[in-house]
């Protein structure tokens, strides 16, 4: 039999095909022009003008860096992060086994969970780009200033975190990946989570906010989330769900 | 394969209007631990497969050696369901299934023994075929992976050098590739499923030829495939599938001498079939004689007595033999009875 080489690293190789296979044309250019459309916006913002101050919940927050931050919030943290880690990271593991092409990954004396943190990196990889520059950029584009910009990078930094692992694992539970995280994003997040405290908290995009308001100190309609926790239950969360991404990838069936 | 062939074993095979277990048994029995039988690198036992209220595989139970098998089965017989068992790609629902002594389902490290070649076509369509190749040789941590990746495009005839991404390729290369990623971390046991699907004449002889030596290396090699002149060409050794159940396993020469209900045909050219064919008549276990031109056919339930008994009748009658042919003793004939009853 053939010698084995006892620590031939495997873990690139797989992040490297993944990586491969998410980024196709068609999605970074849909997504790219998601981006764009939020930076015309938030140039229109940053061109009208503003009142100096405003008052928020009894607390002054200068005019721009109080649009720019709603504008981040309702666009930004709401859609854009969401929407583009469903779309890289339910199809990092989700196509691979729809298309039929898992079994070349799960046939190798491979541990499971190398697989699934190389997916999870992969789509990390290639939705933080596509995400959070252009999200900082529009931020700077609303002159909201430097607290805006580094709380938009941060808080869709550590949405992503989250977002990825969850909708990760939501590709190898569903096929139907893309309808259910739209109905998660949507429905939970957008509708259900603004109506309760105890729904907030369990969305990611409360989490993310929270992150927002502490570093930019604006404000936000919704549920406020204290500084670890707001970002110590997203990454959680985000490992949580590679976790159970493991257990079932272990568990289930493959064509 | 162990020499299994059994009467007990034919004679169990479900008929076709035969259902299979409309539903799987109410709890799982736990099966003792057993050690893999001598010479036997996959062994089954009681393993069956079911997804809901469908049936795929049914107390199924089997040895394989050393060699080529073959795996046969209509459409839909669940050829796929027990392939995809024996990589651990799929777990039976009930039973067990070893390769090479471990459970496939648990056993990661034995990934590395096991090549498959899968029966979907995808592949990763944005890599060349040394790329494919040589992920699979990475993963499997294969010693100078692109060596290895070098001589398993060489054993299918592809060009190592070859920078086409897959999805510029034909069906037959693609299926050449997938028989490259599966041999080239030298495995022990190599499963195919269908591997012969989209090639051309030329190729199917080579892979053919490539199995047959697989095999007579010592390795353990598993064909599914439909095409029955193809699987005869792989060898004698036979699994048939019917409807989830194992029909027969063995030498289908000799599965074909136990069909002892239904009457094997002989066909026997002379110079002169009329004497030969009254002669024959009155032979112990001839069961119908007809004559088609210079040629007589002949029914009987003992083929090897009327192999004993040709010669010494046209010696008396005074017939010279031209030649004697068994009609159904082929795959086609084996198959046919098994799965279709006829």
């Amino acid at each position: 039999m053939r010698t084995v080489a006892p620590s031939a690293p495997t873990r690139l190789p797989i992040y490297r095909l993944i990586l491969r296979t998410q980024v196709t044309r068609g999605r970074v250019l849909a997504l790219l022009a998601l981006d764009l459309a939020g930076l015309v916006v938030g140039i229109a913002l940053g061109a009208t003008d503003r009142p100096l101050l405003e008052v928020v919940d009894g607390v002054l927050v200068p005019g721009h860096l109080l649009a720019g931050a709603r504008f981040v919030n309702l666009f930004g943290l709401s859609l854009v992060v969401p929407v583009t880690a469903l779309v890289f990271a339910a199809a990092s593991l989700g196509d691979l086994d729809e298309q039929g092409t898992l079994v070349y990954l799960w046939l190798r004396p491979v541990r499971r969970a190398r697989i699934v943190v190389a997916a999870a990196a992969a789509s990390f990889t290639v939705a933080w780009p596509v995400v959070v520059i252009p999200l900082a950029v529009t931020a700077a584009a609303t002159r909201g200033g430097t607290e805006l910009v580094l709380g938009t990078i941060a808080s869709s930094t550590v949405a992503l975190v989250a977002y990825v692992g969850i909708f990760c694992a939501l590709g190898l539970v569903t096929k139907r990946s893309a309808v259910w995280g739209l109905l998660y994003i949507f429905i939970w997040e957008g509708f259900v989570a603004t109506a309760a405290d105890a729904a907030a908290k369990l969305a990611i995009r409360t989490y993310a906010r929270s992150v927002l308001e502490s570093i930019t100190d604006v404000p936000l309609a919704g549920t406020f989330i204290g500084a670890p926790a707001s970002v110590a239950v997203p990454i959680a969360v985000g490992v949580g769900a590679l976790g159970f991404a493991t257990w079932r990838l272990t568990r289930r069936d493959v064509a | 394969m162990t020499a299994s062939t059994s009467r007990s074993e034919v004679s169990s095979r479900p008929r076709p209007d035969e259902p299979a277990a409309a539903e799987p048994p109410a709890a799982a029995r736990p099966l003792p631990e057993r050690p893999t039988a001598p010479g036997s690198m996959i062994e089954v036992r009681h393993a069956s497969k079911w997804f809901r209220d469908l049936v795929a595989v049914s107390d199924v139970s089997f040895t394989i050696g050393p060699g080529v098998t073959a795996l046969l089965g209509p459409n839909g017989a669940g050829k796929s369901t027990l392939l995809r068992m024996l990589c651990g790609l799929t777990p039976p629902s009930e039973g067990t299934v070893r390769i090479l002594g471990s459970d496939p389902r648990r056993d990661h490290q034995l990934s590395r023994r096991i090549g498959l070649v899968p029966q979907q076509e995808a592949l990763f369509d944005d890599l060349s075929t040394f790329e494919f190749v040589h992920l699979a040789a990475v993963l499997n941590k294969v010693h100078q992976p692109g060596a290895a990746t070098a001589r398993a495009l060489e054993t299918v005839e592809l060009r190592a050098d070859d920078p086409r991404p897959l999805r510029t390729f034909s069906k037959g290369m693609r299926q050449r590739v997938k028989v490259a990623q599966a041999l080239v971390a030298d495995p022990e046991v190599v499963v195919l499923d269908e591997p012969l699907t989209g090639l051309d004449p030329r190729q199917r002889l080579h892979l053919i030829s490539l199995f047959e030596r697989l095999g007579a290396e010592g390795r353990c090699v598993v064909v599914s495939s439909h095409v029955l002149d193809e699987v005869e060409r792989f060898g004698s050794r036979i699994l048939v599938i019917v409807q989830g159940r194992l029909a027969a396993e063995g030498d289908f020469r000799a599965i074909r001498e136990l069909m002892d209900d239904r009457p094997h045909r002989v066909r026997i050219r002379s110079d002169d079939p009329r004497p030969l064919a009254t002669a024959l008549l009155m032979a112990p276990g001839v069961v119908g004689v007809r004559i088609e031109g210079d040629a007589t056919v002949v029914e009987t339930l003992d083929a090897a007595l009327l192999r004993r008994a040709v010669p010494v009748m046209a010696r008396l009658r005074g017939v010279s033999l031209r030649e004697v042919t068994p009609l159904d003793d082929d795959l086609e004939s084996v198959f046919r009875y098994l799965v279709e009853g006829r």
